[in-house]
């Protein structure tokens, strides 16, 4: 509600002007009254002058909101405003006097009454349309204003506010001090003139308009001058209201500025059309630099190239080609040709000086063009501009014209930079759907990862007379270690580590082989040496040709307290005896899986058995431990390992896992990233 | 890092390994072993004195020509192995299948 008041300014200072108009003529009408019928009134003049001045503030008020309102107009239509304001207050202006004329010498005619109410209403369309007119100008002179051009307006405001009151001295008549004033504003209003920085922004076809706008502006100037004088010389007896500094000096000021806005365009009309070249140019270059939305095609930045370079050289034929694999390439955009004449003039290209020194090989060819002439019928000069992403050569443009030597240094320089800024476009655009793509790998191997840790056990059978503890980290997002256990039936588990060659995602798919082939075969309940004997053979048709896999099986018995092994390649397992305390790797002879693909892999095999007591513990683990490196390029070692397990043999078995991977870390340090996969699998026997 | 230096002697050719070979250069091996068999040679030698370090894709490599030698007829002797990486080659149990030995005159003797 509180909005309310500001809504309405323009319709509350229309209504006031309007009220003050009426006010004005009441006043004047009164007094003239009175004057005719030779009565004193005893109103003072001072009274219109002052309604005077309040009706010029309202209207001046009045079309500065509105105008303010309206910021988004163009200049044509600012113009074309005013024109309009002009053209009105000039056709009345007009009725009024065939109004007169057409009357005659009737009774009517001389009235003073009548010709003083028509008085006041040519005096307010003047009014407004000077007022308006000024208003207008004030956005055209304040259009990329300085702070100098802003100060200078308002202290042109100032003293238009001044010279209002200035009719208290001379009450409106054409004296020295009178002409001094309006001297003083029409030198201020000229020298604001000279602010026409709307002008080259109009295209050819808005400046003839507002050529013509300004003629009207001018015509309705001069025609409503005229007529004002005209009642100024008449020696009337009402009150002259139109002879105001004011209204004069906002006569010269409109009349002055169309002037030199009418000057000024007509002499801007013959460069205008490179103005709009420039501004052309400008935004196509903006265009270009627009990198490519992903998604979008590179032939679209392509398309926009050709339409540039060809405005940017008024070219009358053009093509684009971009080169294919095995040295042919493809016409992409083709314009004002047909296929047959493109193909005729390829030729002709190719086979002329300087374009048969083109090399699509070559790798300096960054901002080199080649301009030149052909012995054509139509066509007379060419210029020809690589297409270069990444220094790699993708493809040319051929930018044709009829007239000899079409190709200025100019236009040159324009098209080089329109095609670099090209190139850097789509090689963006590439970079961008590069990177998109590897993100998508990223996130492919995550999901690999995930999918990987879920295939190690999360739980490890085992009984109340021992315990198992296992840890797994691979190097890169997944790995090639392998774990597992499997409850044989009473008092039986059967154990495995394995280890697959190489790293990454190939090492991952086989560890996967390697647990399906674990959990087929467990089923059979085999002895170590069967499992290994039938693991090789089953993996000999799944592996690559020089891929293998490093396992140690294990049946440990909890009954019999024995432990049953057998070992495929796989690094020794570690064995603390806590009688002796003391560990051991056990030794026993074997060889990997997949490496000998046939029967005589089984003669490589061996299976042994040992008996364990209480507080024995069994460390199984995979290479990438014993041959950890620190930045000294030493390893870890069997003997560093054996140690550390000797030392905590006390401790239970997570608690030895964990000291165990702890060393390992410390060991290679915090400068040295892991190269290998770390697994370690700890069994404590409690009873 | 890894060099490799193919030399060819009158009866055998010399392939002689510096460095160490892993996954990222085990292609590397494989080409110069490729190479020889295209060469038709009868008789390599694997020179492994300064050879520091060899991964599983390294093994793996030597792993997969067992087959193919034994097909063609040609002998392949590794010579010169520093203890560690003898041990890798015999936990896998490559020592049987591939003919390893200690020194350069043992390895000659062996194709004569």
């Amino acid at each position: 509600m509180l909005k309310l008041p500001n809504l309405n300014i323009g319709k509350i200072s229309l209504l006031v002007a309007i009220m003050t108009w009426l006010a004005l003529l009441f006043v004047d009408i009164t007094r003239l009254f009175g004057n005719l019928n030779q009565m004193e009134s005893g109103i003072a003049p001072e009274i219109s002058y002052i309604l005077e001045i309040l009706f010029f503030i309202v209207v001046y008020l009045f079309f500065n909101y509105s105008i303010q309102k309206s910021e988004k107009n163009n200049f044509i239509d600012l113009i074309w405003r005013g024109a309009t304001t002009g053209l009105v207050a000039t056709s009345i202006s007009i009725i009024i006097s065939i109004f007169y004329y057409l009357l005659g010498d009737s009774r009517l005619a001389s009235d003073p009454l009548l010709r003083n109410v028509f008085y006041h209403i040519d005096f307010a369309f003047v009014t407004l349309f000077l007022v308006s007119c000024t208003l207008l100008w004030k956005h055209l002179i304040l259009y990329q204003r300085t702070k100098r051009v802003v100060q200078q307006w308002q202290a042109f405001e100032v003293g238009l506010l001044i010279s209002m009151f200035f009719v208290f001295f001379n009450r409106n008549t054409l004296d020295y001090s009178f002409l001094f004033g309006l001297a003083v504003l029409v030198i201020f209003g000229a020298s604001l003139a000279v602010n026409l920085k709307w002008i080259p922004y109009l295209t050819f076809k808005e400046k003839w308009k507002s050529i013509l706008f300004l003629v009207f502006i001018q015509f309705s100037a001069a025609y409503l001058f005229i007529q004002v004088l005209s009642y100024s010389e008449e020696n009337s007896i009402y009150l002259n209201l139109t002879d105001n500094l004011f209204l004069l000096s906002l006569f010269s000021f409109v009349f002055i500025y169309a002037i030199f806005s009418f000057l000024v365009t007509l002499f801007n009309l013959p460069t205008s059309s490179v103005f709009e070249q420039k501004l052309i140019e400008a935004i196509n270059f903006q265009r270009l630099s627009q990198s490519i939305k992903p998604g979008q095609n590179e032939n679209q930045v392509l398309d926009i190239l050709m339409d540039s370079c060809m405005s940017a050289a008024y070219v009358d034929a053009a093509w684009l080609e971009l080169k294919e694999h095995d040295e042919k390439s493809s016409i992409i955009h083709q314009r004002y040709l047909s296929n047959e004449e493109q193909v005729v003039l390829q030729k002709l290209i190719g086979s002329s000086k300087p374009f048969s020194d083109f090399k699509w090989d070559d790798k300096l060819q960054d901002n080199k063009t080649y301009t030149g002439k052909i012995n054509d019928l139509k066509y007379k000069s060419v210029m020809m501009i690589p297409l270069t992403v990444n220094k790699n050569t993708i493809g040319r443009i051929f930018l044709l014209k009829e007239v000899k030597d079409g190709f200025n240094k100019e236009m040159i320089n324009i098209i080089s930079t329109f095609v670099g800024q090209a190139c850097i476009s789509v090689e963006n655009h590439r970079l961008l759907n590069e990177a998109l793509k590897n993100e998508r790998y990223k996130e492919e191997l995550l999901i690999a990862q995930r999918v990987q840790r879920s295939l190690l056990p999360s739980e490890l059978h085992h009984d109340s007379t021992f315990e198992i503890h296992g840890f797994s980290e691979a190097a890169d997002e997944v790995g090639g270690d392998y774990y597992e256990t499997q409850s044989l039936g009473e008092a039986e588990f059967a154990v495995i580590i394995g280890d697959v060659s190489g790293k990454g995602t190939s090492a991952a798919f086989n560890m996967s082989q390697m647990k399906g082939v674990f959990h087929s075969l467990v089923q059979l309940n085999p002895s170590p040496k069967e499992f290994l004997v039938k693991a090789n053979m089953a993996l000999s048709h799944c592996l690559e040709k020089n891929h293998f896999i490093t396992t140690s099986y294990f049946i440990i018995n909890t009954k019999k307290k024995s432990i049953r092994y057998a070992r495929a390649g796989h690094c020794p397992t570690l064995f603390y005896d806590a009688e002796k305390n003391d560990s051991e790797y056990l030794d026993i002879d074997g060889m990997g899986l997949g490496i000998l693909r046939n029967s005589s892999f089984e003669k490589y095999i061996h299976e042994k058995e040992v008996f364990y007591k209480k507080d024995d513990i069994l460390v199984l683990f995979t290479d990438g431990i014993v041959e950890a490196k620190n930045e000294h390029s030493e390893e870890f070692g069997y003997e560093r390992l054996k140690n550390v397990l000797t030392e905590n043999h006390e401790q239970t078995a997570a608690e030895i896992q964990q000291k165990l991977i702890d060393q390992v870390y410390d060991f290679i340090g915090s400068n040295t990233l892991p190269d290998d996969d770390y697994s370690l699998l700890v069994i404590k026997f409690n009873s | 890092m890894l060099k490799i230096e193919t030399t060819k002697e009158t009866n055998y050719h010399l392939i002689q390994l510096i460095g160490e070979v892993d996954a990222s250069n085990s292609v590397e091996l494989d080409e110069a072993i490729v190479d020889l068999i295209e060469q038709e040679a009868k008789n390599i030698l694997i020179d492994g004195t300064q050879l520091d370090y060899i991964s599983s894709a390294g093994l793996g490599v030597f792993m997969s020509y067992i087959e193919d030698f034994e097909e063609k007829n040609i002998t392949l002797v590794i010579f010169g192995l520093n203890e560690k990486v003898f041990q890798v080659f015999k936990i896998l149990g490559l020592d049987h299948l591939i003919n390893i030995k200690s020194k350069k005159i043992e390895a000659v003797q062996e194709i004569e």
